[in-house]
């Protein structure tokens, strides 16, 4: 199962939202969709799931035109919000039987996920009774209990204590270990950095960067080792000029070119007590503030 | 179609669950039907000390001119004609005007006459009733009495005289069309109704519409459901609910009414109401259902463009100022003396108002066939259209936050996807 988004077009009257943006997000992995606020996001998103019709450009799942209903796709919007006042699991049958469930099936599933989730003991509570993690835990449910193909999650983990956090992490990987296509959107990178194998990010509308989030990081010129050792500042003192010294305990030198490394590792290790030494990578982060940020994107 | 089933029987079943609304009904229930009951409660308190004691009447006959006499025939004259025309009194005579004045102000006496001589009368009573007829009675009772006095000066025999004056002219009116007096207040309560649970239900799905996007449930709704299926199954759950509701209330009154038939005998309104004829009763029901639905479809497309309730009156104060404008050209022309004005049949075609004024122009004057299926038939495709727009609207409307969507910008983005 493949989904491709092939050169959207979109635009809000005067403003164009998205640039000829474009990516591939394959079954069993999960996809990374970054950017600012603002950069169109919360759109492309809704293009697929063809709440809006794109000016231009194409959503093909398995090659094929996307369809909007037919496509099972699960969601959970960043903005969150059920019905408050209605019966926790009246509303999550309701939702899953628009999403095409039988009832009786819509039933079953949801019950079980409200137990997966240690969420049983409300499930005849009205909604505006949880506290507001547990009302996340409800809304997850909507986006997975008619088990779709595709799901989307938009800020999955903002407002979760950590141990919500990590029952979510949980089922995440259960999606993705399903075969799913998990298309995650986020701020927080080091989710993405967890999950994600592929990302894209935008900026103002256009895809800045895309591909899978390894070769991005290989892409980075391989010229800066990071070094953590007692004898630090003695490093640093040797290759003074070219370095910059990092969190305690560690130092970061700047090679004079990328083949020199294995020569600077050798001789580091031989001459100094050094507890590691690595080539550095940049973190997600870096490479978002990088490709998001960047003068473009404080114009936003 | 599921969708639109799946839809409409949650939002049905929120209406049933909704507590405000089931207990409205109910009291509304309660209410009809102790108002159905009450002549029978009343009549049977009364009925039983009535017998035999009637209220009592007085009358005094004073001499005219003032210083002529009144003889015992004359009073007792009198006396007789008016026991004879207030048979549900015990007429007695007072001796004088004191006295009548006296026992009518403490109670003991109803009401009572002063006649001078057949020319003139005060009429005392102590709380006058807006139904108190008496007066005019009495003044028939006079003439009466001069008119066989005169006839008997002149030499007319008694018997003569009195089947000259007695005479009873017989009189029918038979309308061929609509008998306006007895339709008007079906017509009056139809409108009325459709008035009231327009405005109410209306206000309900702009606000089920709204809230839902202040939740922000709107989120995952517009992206599980197609706008079409919402929007019908939202407005047409409200119109089941308001039918249901209707139905119960007046379903009570009427078989209460038959049950209590007996005792609403006298009561024209009353009777006219639950004797409204069958194909009038299929119009009301139709016009009363597409009149709901173009209207509560214009009231979920305008909740769909605030992001807070608060916004929700603005929002919906064009729609509200529509109906009500419809509302009163047809509540004028209903009570004019000519119901089938032209305004009215302009109206009776215009979709946002040809549910009142058809209505009413069917109901109280002959309408050619042609022109009800006229009617109708825009009234019909009308909601349709108003429907698919309004899906539309919903569906750009819904996802606009921030400040309240302005119209002429939403139209704009209407069409564009």
């Amino acid at each position: 199962m493949i989904i491709e988004v092939n050169n959207v077009n979109k635009s809000f009257g005067a403003k164009k939202v998205l640039r000829g943006i474009s990516f591939k997000a394959e079954g069993g992995k999960a996809f990374g969709l970054l950017g600012r606020n603002g950069a169109g996001k919360t759109t492309t998103i809704r293009i697929i799931m063809n709440v809006f019709r794109p000016d231009s450009g194409e959503v093909l799942l398995d090659g094929d035109p996307i369809e909007r209903f037919g496509a099972r796709i699960g969601y959970l919007p960043e903005e969150r919000g059920l019905y408050p006042k209605k019966v926790i699991i009246e509303q999550l049958v309701y939702f899953a039987m628009l999403n095409g469930m039988e009832k009786k099936d819509a039933v079953s599933s949801c019950d079980k996920w409200l137990g997966r989730l240690g969420m049983s003991e409300y499930r005849d509570k009205k909604l505006e009774t949880l506290s507001k993690g547990n009302q996340q835990k409800i809304q997850l449910i909507t986006a997975v209990a008619h088990d779709p193909r595709i799901v989307i999650l938009d800020e999955p983990f903002s407002g979760l204590d950590p141990v919500n956090a990590l029952l979510l992490k949980d089922v995440v990987r259960e999606l993705i270990s399903s075969g799913k296509i998990v298309l995650f959107s986020s701020h927080q990178m080091n989710y993405i950095e967890e999950f994600c194998d592929d990302i894209a990010i935008i900026r103002n509308g256009e895809i800045a960067l895309c591909g899978p989030l390894d070769g991005i990081k290989r892409s980075y010129p391989r010229d800066r080792l990071v070094i953590r050792s007692k004898d630090y500042e003695r490093i640093a003192y040797e290759f003074r000029g070219t370095t910059t010294l990092g969190k305690s305990g560690e130092v970061m030198l700047t090679l004079p070119s990328p083949e020199d490394k294995n020569t600077v590792m050798k001789n580091v290790t031989e001459k100094y007590d050094v507890d590691e030494i690595k080539v550095f990578e940049p973190t997600l982060n870096d490479i978002f503030v990088e490709y998001a940020g960047g003068k473009r994107g404080e114009n936003e | 179609m599921k969708q639109f089933k799946t839809v409409f029987s949650f939002e049905f079943k929120g209406y049933l669950k909704n507590k405000v609304f089931v207990g409205v009904t109910l009291f509304l229930v309660a209410v009809i039907a102790i108002v159905m009951f009450f002549p029978r409660i009343t009549s049977g308190k009364t009925e039983d000390p009535g017998v035999g004691e009637a209220p009592v009447m007085l009358i005094c006959v004073l001499p005219d001119p003032p210083d002529s006499v009144v003889t015992e025939a004359q009073a007792d004259g009198a006396e007789t004609l008016f026991g004879a025309e207030f048979a549900e009194y015990s007429v007695t005579r007072a001796t004088s005007e004191e006295e009548l004045k006296n026992l009518v102000g403490s109670g003991e006496a109803e009401c009572g006459f002063v006649l001078h001589g057949f020319s003139s009368f005060e009429y005392y009573v102590k709380d006058l009733s807006m139904y108190d007829q008496n007066g005019m009675r009495a003044e028939n009772v006079i003439r009466e009495f001069s008119y066989v006095s005169a006839l008997l000066n002149a030499g007319v025999s008694p018997e003569n005289a009195g089947a000259l004056v007695g005479s009873e002219i017989k009189g029918e009116t038979v309308a061929l069309g609509k008998d306006q007096s007895q339709n008007f207040f079906y017509t009056y309560i139809m409108i009325f109704a459709l008035y009231m649970v327009i405005l109410m239900y209306g206000q309900m799905v702009a606000t089920s519409v709204a809230s839902e996007k202040s939740s922000r449930a709107m989120e995952l709704l517009v992206t599980s459901v197609d706008p079409v299926s919402m929007m019908f199954g939202k407005v047409l759950s409200a119109c089941l609910a308001g039918l249901s509701q209707l139905v119960l209330i007046f379903g009570t009154a009427a078989v209460c009414y038959n049950f209590n038939s007996e005792y609403w005998q006298d009561n024209f309104i009353i009777g006219s109401i639950f004797n409204i004829p069958g194909g009038l009763l299929v119009y009301m029901f139709v016009f009363f259902i597409l009149g709901f639905l173009i209207y509560a479809f214009m009231y979920g497309a305008m909740g769909s463009t605030v992001s807070k309730l608060e916004d929700i009156n603005t929002a919906v104060m064009p729609v509200t100022m529509m109906f009500i404008i419809a509302f009163f050209v047809v509540m004028y022309s209903l009570t004019s003396s000519n119901p089938d004005n032209m305004i009215l049949t302009v109206c009776s075609f215009i979709p946002f108002t040809s549910p009142m004024a058809m209505f009413t122009r069917i109901a109280m004057s002959e309408v050619p066939p042609a022109q009800i299926a006229l009617s109708i038939f825009i009234l019909a495709a009308s909601v349709a259209g108003v429907g698919f727009v309004s899906a539309r609207i919903y569906r750009v409307g819904v996802l606009m936050y921030g400040t309240r969507v302005r119209l002429p910008a939403l139209l704009k983005n209407l069409f564009k996807g």
